[in-house]
């Protein structure tokens, strides 16, 4: 009867149409649009909660601040007793319901907070000069290296950046309502590098 | 803009934290047997001194956590961080 | 033709000449000049006029010292006001303008000023201006215009302008000779090192003299160890860039001028260790008339001699108290000048640069002073006079000997301001005459001449240490230097401090002797100030203006404070310094904005139906950073009109919201009721699972924070909504009570705000539109009742549905996964075509609210109402504690004339009341006129036909049927009755349809 409401990530008009994409770019943006977001709460001292975690996700929750574990999904650390979990899209109803397990007894709690984050991938040999025009954070290769992750701000919005695996690809997640906002930052502060922007 | 170690992430700046005031103010245990001016000695009355100052910081942009920080007021100087309480990580 | 311009020598690039323009003539230059000394090299001696009694000024200095030569380079948009020649590098096309002298330069309007000076002393604009005070406004613009301050940019700048943060091991500000040697010595270690200097190009002094370093000049070790650091990975080199500020725990700012994309660039460093090494500013020496044009420092002269090959003289006196000016002496006769005298205040001399003087042929006048000089807009002689040593004598019996140039240096200080700055104290040096870095709790260390190290030999050993500390100081391993440059031996003899020049005549009547040549400050300033009362050298300050300007004292400061000293008899140690504050130089604006300017000014943060609203002609307004839709206009519709028609439709039919920017948390765990009954007035454990709840947060004061809608999803499971602008804050506060005073409650708190998208339903029809998409849940009352939660799908998609209402109306909010809110809202927009669905913006949410009573934190709060003031008494539990109970029964907020809400209606039916205007009892009454509350919210009811408000009023509750007055404007009031709140639907009936 009525037309299906289409998932959207609002950032539509960021992304150049496939003609004018420049593979050669200095800096490639790349909207990480098919991957679910969940947050995850608990004590790491309450043993039920790890195993149950450990068993559900099967890898290890990093427990050590500012780093990250991409053996299976990928999950960060953000904070003691919090973490971002993301996976594929379409596993996603499953793995929050399993996480969730039986109730109220594991001292948890799991969200499903797809709707209200924006992940970015910025890949480039200049990637780091960028962020370095509106990050605080010593982005050093030294000091912030593959693995990592730290919850920040980007200019003004609050970002959580990260590093995969690969040598100058830097990951960000922003909160939805300040993508707009952040996305025209980096337009602005990338003006001096070709850039390609994407959705993958 | 102030360099501060927050127990978890790590030095950050100063920008990713929030301020709380003085730390070590316990909230009466029960409120209703206190005189008007016990109360408001609770609520109103802190100690804003020159030199070291014990106080509350939330790493607002971070992880979220509150916790102490050991600052003099005068040098700004930060001589020592601490964890609210040992459940707190 | 360049008259000045040296054939041979200095680092500018013959082969590239540049033309400019100054104050509208047409010159020529070449690459590497600065503005100063391509001005210099054309002869040019009068660049502006002073602050206060329009005296002609020339170029002083070289460097950032510089009071005089204030101008306006370049033109509209690209204008750039207040900048000091020195520090402006030439390049092709430059218009410069002088930014003091109106109407021109040689008659300058104000010159009047300086012939009636006696009356323009200390405090003048204090004792003339200021009285009586409303004529300021009219004082202000005469003395402006006169005072001649540059003028801002009549557009905005199409230049753009960037951050960039920066972390190392170890700053260097300052590429003299101590800071090279320090960058060199701590890059050895593998340390990150960051070097920063103001100029072209690293080197400092080095470029400025003829020193000699390893039996070659300067500049060739200055340009093997820069092409050294070049090469380190680890090192990051800075040139025009001036460290500007030293702020806490060692995060400094720099601003960089930029050949590149950017025409300035900020950065922000934040360095484990500092290395200090600006160096250290020459003093002028304190005479008669010693601001005329034609007197210089005697360094800037090397300078000028040295690194830019102009010769500021052809006939040359250098007047000192000190060796440094020797080499002056030396720079101008082999630059061909003439150099008249060497006059020398210490009664003998000798030593390396004396013997070289001598062997010149210069005569050397020792216990010998310059008093006074002949000569208006330029000099022509110097009034030479013997003297003894006594400060207090009067000098008589001068002779006169023809110059154009007196090169002067009444010692050096140690440039201790980013030191200063970083809260480090300094201390009084009586063999340097010179104030050196003392004690600091920062991690920073200075070295070279800032650190009083004033030879060569020891600018570069300090240099060398303090590299080799701070690499140590970051836990590195540094490489010692075997051996250190060569520099050859000199012998000196030492400064003997000359304050000031005795007067010729009484010094409160001669002609005046300048400290600071930018505001005009002169020794009878000082003493005047001391007469009057003065003691404190911060007070002293601000009443003579001494070092207010744009160099900020670098050049007048000290000599300032030591008059000061000898007028109160005390040691100068004691008077001290006045405060050193950023910037160090002037920054622009545009540095400091970065890339914050226009839309990025603040962000601005959009729902996921942003798009829709625009397309629709949304006006937005911004709530916080939120641009939230305002009122949807139809062609031509004014705001009124607009929205009087979203609030009838809705009323009438159906409405539609975006409300998403509501702040929405999630609460989790066992102890999740137990910690809401802490944090809300309400009793959270009676509500059962799937029902919603009204609640209202305060403060431990008692006051209302912060209200909104609770909904219990499960036994340990809640969802809470906070206000838009409050969402941050709460959810901080909240974890501040979990994490300090409850660590042992188990809740998580999580934010879902940007998660959820929420779109309000609002009126009769809203039923019939949830129906109409495909809803998998009944709706009736009866299984849905008013203030329910239930997931639900719409149109097959999974929605937290809520039977709540902010408008009194049958209402409904949808809470959906942000990815798909914008598909819902065209959904619901096109199934409510047949109820003429009316979207409205927060101006029609606030009338619709309004005309139920219900409150905006924020707008009808003000962070001093109780919720006994609103009339919330029974939202207040009596079985628990609650945050903020125990407030409610001071005594404070039992008082009877406590501001409490109420409603408010014009008594003429039609005048809408001014939000925030003050409510009064007698509008005749004598002003002040006293105050019992005021309009808090106020609009045109459409559905009631006439005006209503909501309003504080002192004892309110108990005033209902009152009249009062409410300010509408300059002396004009309205009458008004005190209502209740409620203005329609007054039993609260169709809500709960």
């Amino acid at each position: 009867m009525f037309k299906e409401s289409n998932r959207s990530h609002g950032l539509e008009s960021f992304i150049a149409p496939e003609s004018e994409q420049n593979s050669q770019a200095q800096i490639k943006v790349s909207i990480q649009s098919n991957v679910a977001h969940i947050n995850l709460r608990g004590k790491i001292k309450h043993r039920p909660f790890l195993e149950h975690m450990e068993t559900v996700l099967d890898q290890k929750l990093p427990v050590k601040p500012n780093t990250t574990n991409f053996e299976n999904h990928s999950i960060f650390w953000l904070g003691p007793d919090e973490w971002l979990i993301l996976c594929p899209l379409s596993e996603a109803t499953k793995l929050v319901k399993d996480l969730q397990g039986s109730g109220g007894s594991m001292h948890a709690a799991v969200n499903d907070v797809s709707g209200g984050q924006i992940a970015l991938r910025l890949d480039g040999n200049h990637v780091r000069d960028v962020l370095a025009k509106g990050c605080t954070l010593d982005l050093h290769p030294s000091v912030f290296g593959q693995g990592m992750c730290a919850q920040s701000n980007l200019a003004k919005a609050n970002v959580l950046i990260s590093m995969g695996h690969e040598p100058h690809a830097f990951d960000l997640i922003v909160r939805r309502s300040f993508s707009d906002y952040l996305l025209h930052w980096l337009k602005v502060a990338a003006a001096e590098y070709t850039t390609e922007w994407s959705e993958s | 803009m102030l360099l501060i170690k927050c127990p978890w992430c790590g030095a950050r700046a100063e920008t990713e934290f929030s301020y709380g005031g003085e730390a070590d103010i316990k909230r009466p245990e029960a409120p209703d047997k206190l005189s008007d001016k016990e109360w408001a000695d609770y609520l109103f009355m802190r100690k804003n001194p020159r030199g070291t100052h014990r106080e509350l910081w939330n790493h607002s942009q971070g992880c979220r956590r509150w916790f102490g920080a050991e600052r003099n007021t005068v040098t700004y100087q930060i001589a020592d961080i601490f964890t609210l309480s040992e459940d707190s990580g | 033709m360049q008259p000045n311009r040296l054939k041979t020598g200095g680092r500018i690039n013959r082969s590239k000449p540049l033309n400019f323009f100054f104050n509208g003539k047409a010159f020529k230059g070449y690459e590497g000049d600065t503005l100063a000394s391509a001005l210099l090299a054309n002869d040019v001696k009068l660049v502006g006029r002073s602050f206060k009694l329009r005296r002609p000024r020339g170029i002083v200095g070289s460097g950032a010292e510089e009071p005089n030569s204030i101008m306006q380079v370049d033109k509209g948009a690209m204008a750039q006001p207040n900048v000091r020649a020195t520090q402006v590098l030439l390049h092709d096309g430059l218009i410069a303008k002088s930014t003091r002298g109106w109407p021109s330069l040689r008659f300058d309007i104000g010159f009047m000023l300086d012939v009636f000076s006696s009356i323009f002393s200390a405090g003048f604009y204090y004792k003339t201006f200021m009285h009586p005070r409303p004529f300021w406004k009219y004082y202000e613009r005469f003395i402006r215009k006169s005072a001649g301050f540059g003028k801002a940019p009549e557009h905005s700048d199409p230049e753009t302008y960037e951050h960039r943060n920066a972390h190392c091991d170890v700053l260097v500000a300052g590429g003299g000779p101590a800071g090279l040697m320090a960058a060199l010595t701590a890059a050895s270690s593998g340390a990150r090192v960051l070097l920063a200097d103001d100029q072209t190009e690293f080197g400092g002094s080095l470029l400025n003299t003829a020193t000699h370093v390893n039996s070659k000049p300067g500049s060739e070790w200055v340009r093997q160890t820069v092409s050294a650091l070049s090469k380190l990975d680890n090192v990051t080199l800075l040139n025009r860039s001036t460290v500007f500020g030293y702020h806490d725990h060692n995060f400094l700012t720099i601003v960089q001028e930029s050949d590149d994309h950017v025409r300035q660039r900020e950065w922000r460093v934040r360095a484990k260790q500092v290395i200090l090494s600006q160096g250290a500013f020459e003093r002028p020496l304190v005479f008669c008339n010693n601001d005329r044009p034609g007197i210089m420092q005697a360094s800037a002269v090397s300078t000028y001699i040295n690194r830019y090959a102009v010769c500021p003289g052809e006939r040359a006196i250098i007047f000192t108290n000190n060796d440094s000016a020797y080499q002056t002496a030396l720079d101008l006769k082999r630059a061909g000048a003439t150099v008249a005298a060497v006059v020398d205040s210490r009664k003998k001399g000798g030593g390396s640069y004396a013997a070289a003087v001598e062997q010149a042929g210069i005569p050397l006048l020792y216990g010998h002073l310059i008093t006074n000089v002949s000569g208006q807009n330029h000099i022509t002689k110097a009034h030479i006079a013997k003297w003894d040593g006594d400060n207090d004598a009067i000098i008589e019996n001068s002779i006169k000997i023809p110059c154009d140039l007196i090169a002067m240096s009444g010692g050096w200080s140690a440039a201790v301001h980013l030191h200063s700055q970083a809260g480090g104290q300094n201390q009084w040096d009586h063999n340097l005459c010179s104030f050196v870095p003392g004690a600091i709790s920062q991690q920073t260390i200075s070295a070279g001449a800032g650190n009083g190290k004033w030879a060569l030999e020891d600018c570069l050993q300090d240099g060398h240490d303090a590299g080799m500390s701070a690499a140590k100081r970051c836990g590195l391993q540094p490489i010692a230097s075997e051996q250190l440059p060569a520099v050859s031996e000199i012998h000196t003899t030492p400064i003997e401090p000359l304050w000031r020049v005795p007067a010729t005549v009484d010094p409160d009547r001669c002609p005046k002797q300048f400290l600071d040549f930018q505001n005009d400050t002169c020794v009878s300033d000082i003493r005047l100030a001391v007469r009057e009362g003065y003691r404190n050298v911060e007070h002293v300050k601000r009443y003579t203006a001494l070092g207010f300007g744009t160099d900020q004292g670098k050049l007048g400061n000290i000599n300032g404070m030591a008059v000061l000293a000898e007028t109160l008899g005390k040691p100068l140690e004691d008077v001290g310094t006045t405060t050193f504050r950023p910037p160090y130089t002037p920054v622009s604006f545009g540095a400091c904005a970065g890339e914050s300017v226009g839309s990025l000014y603040d962000p601005v943060r959009k729902t996921a139906m942003h798009d829709l609203h625009r397309s629709a002609g949304a006006k937005f307004e911004n709530v916080g950073q939120w641009h939230r839709p305002w009122y949807f206009p139809k062609r031509g519709e004014s705001l009124d009109a607009a929205v009087a028609r979203e609030c009838l439709k809705t009323r009438q039919s159906v409405g539609i919201l975006d409300a998403s920017t509501l702040g929405k948390i999630d609460v989790q765990g066992p102890d999740a009721v137990k910690f809401l009954e802490r944090i809300y007035t309400h009793n959270v454990g009676n509500m059962s699972v799937g029902r919603c709840a009204y609640g209202i947060m305060l403060g431990e004061d008692g006051m209302v924070m912060d209200d909104g809608v609770m909904a219990r999803i499960d036994d340990q499971h809640f969802y809470l909504t906070t206000t838009t602008g409050g969402a941050a804050a709460v959810l901080s506060w909240l974890e501040l009570w979990l994490q300090t005073e409850w660590p042992e409650l188990d809740v998580f708190l999580t934010s879902v705000t940007d998660h959820y998208s929420t779109i309000a339903v609002s009126g009769p029809n809203s039923m019939k539109l949830i129906e109409k998409i495909g809803c998998d849940i009944p709706l009736t009352s009866d299984q849905f009742p008013f203030m329910s939660i239930r997931n639900a799908h719409l149109n097959r998609i999974p929605v937290q549905l809520f039977r709540v209402s902010f408008s009194g109306e049958l209402a409904f909010e949808i809470n959906i996964d942000s990815n798909y809110a914008a598909g819902m809202w065209e959904v619901l927009i096109d199934a409510g075509q047949e109820f003429d669905i009316t979207p409205y913006g927060t101006e029609a949410m606030h009338v619709l609210r309004a005309e139920k009573g219900f409150i905006i934190v924020g707008q009808d709060t003000d962070g001093s109402v109780t919720p006994v003031d609103l009339r919330m008494n029974w939202m207040l539990s009596k079985d628990k504690d609650f945050i903020g109970k125990r407030s409610l029964s001071r005594p404070d907020s039992l008082r009877d004339d406590r501001k409490q809400l109420v409603g408010l209606l014009s008594n003429d039916g039609k005048t809408v009341l001014l939000e925030g205007a003050q409510l009064v009892e007698d509008p005749a009454a004598s002003i002040p006129i006293p105050m019992c509350g005021h309009v808090s919210s106020s609009y045109m009811s459409s559905c009631l036909g006439h005006p209503i408000a909501l309003a504080l009023v002192a004892g309110g509750h108990s005033r209902i049927g009152q009249s009062l007055y409410a300010s509408s404007g300059e002396k004009s009031f309205v009458p008004v009755t005190i209502t209740n709140p409620i203005f329609y639907d007054k039993k609260n009936e169709l809500q709960n349809v």
